[in-house]
């Protein structure tokens, strides 16, 4: 971070100590900065610590924040040095000397701005690796799955065992909706969660594309039509969370959110055999679960054939529609 | 051209320029549906809303466009708008007249009847003759039964009311077609509707709350919900609670 060439009117020696104390304040105030960012706005930052996967976005904004400390650090001192010292005396018209074909300077450039981001390109590899994903959505064949769990069950759960809990979310224009199939398969606007045990979201679309966004639960996955986007997270504490879509998906995109709640195991349990008690009429008439719902082939009652009315939306989702993409 | 012409030309334009995009925001942003304001209607902490659907809506410049209207408190007429005022804390008695045809629900989700007090609503339909009994129902199965025309939700509030259609298929050729269904002609008059009740408590705090239909009903629009369904006056609109 020194400066490699005394400026207009300086001598050698000038050079040599204004590159030392850029040094050494440099260090100094890096050393405090990191220390800052680590330690005191480190467990701020965003998305907090609800889940395992918020924990893991936490630490790795806050690992990237410290990195970053120096940097900034170095270039406004740097910049700030040279407003105060090196500004052109009056009656010096001369340059300064010229870097280019420098080689020293060009080798420890490229090796050092080389060597910062491979190291966060492996980071950031791992970081995705051991979190199971970190909440984003892996597609419909997740590589990365929290350890030590199954999807032995769809049609069942029990807390403590390594089958996962399942829940599909399902957006649609303006709304999520959210589907247990391992408790009957019922359908709620309802988002609840037990805390400390493995979740796999289903994430899907009805219409539009939108996207998941549980934001303080570090979860965000796109809803595409006709696409199942798996993400996991295990919720830590017991609390609501928000939830947005993240995708302009029509007029009423900015009031698509809502909370859910991250409730005790036991909470979770008696809500969901109360859930499925009161939704059953209305879970009788839901199409089987699936991972993802065609709407052009939702079986249209004798009266809809009747009146001409084939599928969902009237025949508006007919894939024969010159309107459709 | 000289300096300062160019430099005033310059200015000028820009002035255009950034007059026409506020004219178009503004006219954009201003340009919302009227406001049917019940608070001033409110007695003993009750208030009465009637709101109306229309297979058409033949007094705009898209008359194909299904709609709701809304009842003026004031005059008693169905003006073309879904904004309303509703004060806080206090029971809204709904009445919707539902004049149009059945559409299936793409999520059979919202079939059920959410947020009411009591869970339920009270349909009674009228086949163009008569009116049957009231019923209190819950859940609607719109892929069987073809029982839906359109929905009433609140989101922000967990509220859901699916609005019952005529039942038959001879009644639901024989919708009304002329907006709004009750302006007295013989015909409308005949017209085969349903008549949709419940009642929900608005919020002891003011606030603005969007309502719209569950059932993609813009049809001949992307996925059925392009047109009057992403329109504000037509299958959408905001309930705003005052103090």
């Amino acid at each position: 971070m020194a400066a490699e060439f005394p400026a207009a009117g300086q001598t050698e020696t000038g050079r040599r100590r204004d590159g030392f104390w850029l040094l050494v304040l440099w260090i100094a105030l890096s050393v405090i900065g990191c220390l800052l960012v680590a330690l005191v706005l480190g467990p701020h930052l965003p998305p907090g610590d609800q889940s395992s996967s918020a924990a893991s976005q936490q630490t790795d904004f806050t690992v990237l924040s410290t990195i970053a400390t120096p940097v900034v650090i170095g270039v406004l001192l740097y910049f700030g040095w040279a407003l105060a010292f090196w500004r052109q005396r009056p009656g010096d018209e001369t340059d300064a000397a010229p870097i280019h074909g420098n080689t020293k300077i060009s080798v420890t450039w490229v090796a050092a701005t080389g060597a910062i981001v491979l190291a966060l390109a492996v980071y950031g590899t791992i970081e995705l690796w051991v979190p199971a994903g970190a909440g984003a959505g892996e597609g419909p064949q997740p590589i990365w799955k929290p350890a030590g769990t199954t999807t032995s069950s769809l049609t069942s759960w029990a807390p403590g065992t390594s089958n996962i809990l399942q829940v599909q979310v399902i957006g649609q224009q303006w709304a999520w909706t959210y589907r247990y199939p391992q408790f009957g398969g019922f359908e709620t606007t309802q988002l609840m969660l037990p805390v400390g045990q493995p979740v796999q979201f289903n994430v899907t679309s009805l219409d539009v594309i939108h996207s998941f966004w549980a934001y303080t639960l570090g979860v965000k996955a796109d809803a595409n039509p006709g696409l199942n986007n798996v993400a996991y997270t295990t919720p830590e504490h017991t609390g609501d969370f928000q939830i947005r879509c993240s995708e302009l998906c029509g007029i009423w995109h900015g009031s698509m959110y809502g909370t859910g709640d991250v409730l005790s195991v036991s909470a979770f349990l008696t809500w969901t055999q109360t859930t499925k008690v009161q939704l059953a009429a209305l879970t009788k008439i839901l199409p089987p679960y699936a991972l993802t719902y065609d709407p052009t082939t939702i079986p249209a009652g004798k009266i809809n054939t009747a009146l001409g009315l084939t599928s969902a939306g009237g025949g508006y989702y007919n894939p024969a529609d010159p309107e459709q993409p | 051209m000289s300096l300062p012409a160019r430099v005033a030309t310059l200015v000028v334009a820009f002035l255009a320029v950034v007059a026409g995009v506020m004219f178009v925001a503004f006219e954009f942003i201003g340009a919302q549906p009227a406001v049917e304001n019940y608070t001033p209607y409110a007695s003993g902490g009750q208030v009465n809303v009637t709101l109306m659907t229309t297979p058409e809506t033949t007094v705009t410049n898209k008359p194909d466009w299904v709609s709701y209207f809304i009842k003026n408190p004031s005059t008693g007429s169905f003006d073309h708008t879904t904004y309303f005022a509703v004060p806080a804390n206090t029971k809204v008695n709904v009445t919707i007249l539902g004049y149009d045809g059945c559409t299936p629900l793409r999520n059979p989700v919202w079939g059920r009847v959410a947020g009411t007090i009591g869970g339920i609503e009270n349909v009674s339909y009228f086949n163009g003759k008569t009116f049957s009994s009231t019923q209190s129902l819950q859940t609607f199965d719109s892929w069987a039964n073809c029982a839906v025309q359109h929905t009433f939700a609140i989101p922000g509030l967990g509220i859901n009311v699916p609005v019952a259609s005529p039942t038959t298929v001879a009644e639901n050729n024989a919708l009304c077609g002329t907006a709004p269904c009750v302006a007295g002609t013989a015909d409308q008059a005949k017209a085969p509707h349903s008549v949709v009740t419940f009642s929900f408590t608005t919020p002891k705090t003011p606030g603005t709350y969007r309502w719209q239909c569950f059932v993609p009903c813009g049809g001949g629009y992307l996925d059925g919900n392009g047109g009057p369904m992403g329109t504000p006056g037509y299958m959408m609109g905001q309930m705003e609670v005052q103090a």
